[in-house]
């Protein structure tokens, strides 16, 4: 009886330290990148990329809006460090310290889009 | 009259199949696309080393999803990954894979 009762405590305490984990974790993303701050950071990527990142005017420019923010980050990571190579891009995130680069992502993230996974393929 | 009607079809056929070599064919596309659902058809997946979503790729715009395709395949982007698939397309298959990305809606299949 009591070594069920410690299984049962022990389960329960390894839910809760998950459950805490991906808190952590999930408050962790959220903290990165400002989207208020970031639309204001964003206003030269507009001319390009649409004033809501959904890049409707040319089809030669990515859609931006409703992209994962840490991949958005990234790929300017990319093209300012030159592993991507892109004059344009390169010459627009060489100013951008690691913060504009968050905020900028979090705000382009956080504007509703047409993109999605290609998870309906594998149903 | 049957002469004038054939001419006609294969004159329409010619046409059609031109126009969607020249734009990409989505359903030549979706063919192999089906390699890339390994990372792009799971909701939440991340790269390793470092660590990231892989982008969505459902409704992006095709001539961006030809650029980025080729710009891996000239090693212009230096993801190991997208690199190895991007080589082994023509650019007739990266025309096609953009075709049908950049076609199906929200809802997934259209």
């Amino acid at each position: 009886m009591s070594r069920l009762h410690s299984t049962k405590t022990f389960v329960m305490s390894t839910h809760l330290i998950a459950a805490a984990l991906l808190l952590a974790l999930a408050g962790n993303a959220s903290a990165k990148g400002d989207a208020v701050a970031g639309a204001a950071k964003a206003k030269p990527c507009t001319a390009c990329h649409g004033t809501d990142g959904n890049a409707n005017q040319d089809q030669q420019y990515p859609r931006l809006a409703g992209q994962y923010a840490d991949y958005i980050a990234q790929a300017l990571q990319e093209y300012k460090n030159g592993e991507r190579g892109n004059a344009i891009m390169k010459g627009m995130a060489a100013p951008l310290s690691h913060q504009d680069i968050d905020d900028i992502a979090a705000y382009f993230a956080s504007q509703p889009g047409k993109l999605h996974d290609l998870s309906h393929m594998k149903k | 009259m049957n002469l004038a009607l054939m001419f006609a079809i294969t004159a329409t056929l010619a046409v059609a199949s031109t126009s969607a070599s020249a734009k990409g064919d989505p359903v030549e596309g979706k063919k192999l696309v089906y390699t890339c659902t390994g990372c792009h058809g799971i909701d939440g997946y991340k790269n390793a080393y470092p660590n990231y979503h892989v982008p969505r790729l459902g409704g992006q715009n095709e001539q961006y999803l030809v650029n980025a395709l080729t710009a891996y395949k000239k090693g212009e982007r230096a993801h190991p990954t997208m690199r190895a698939q991007a080589e082994s397309f023509s650019d007739k298959d990266i025309a096609n894979i953009a075709a049908y990305l950049s076609s199906i809606g929200t809802e997934g299949e259209k």
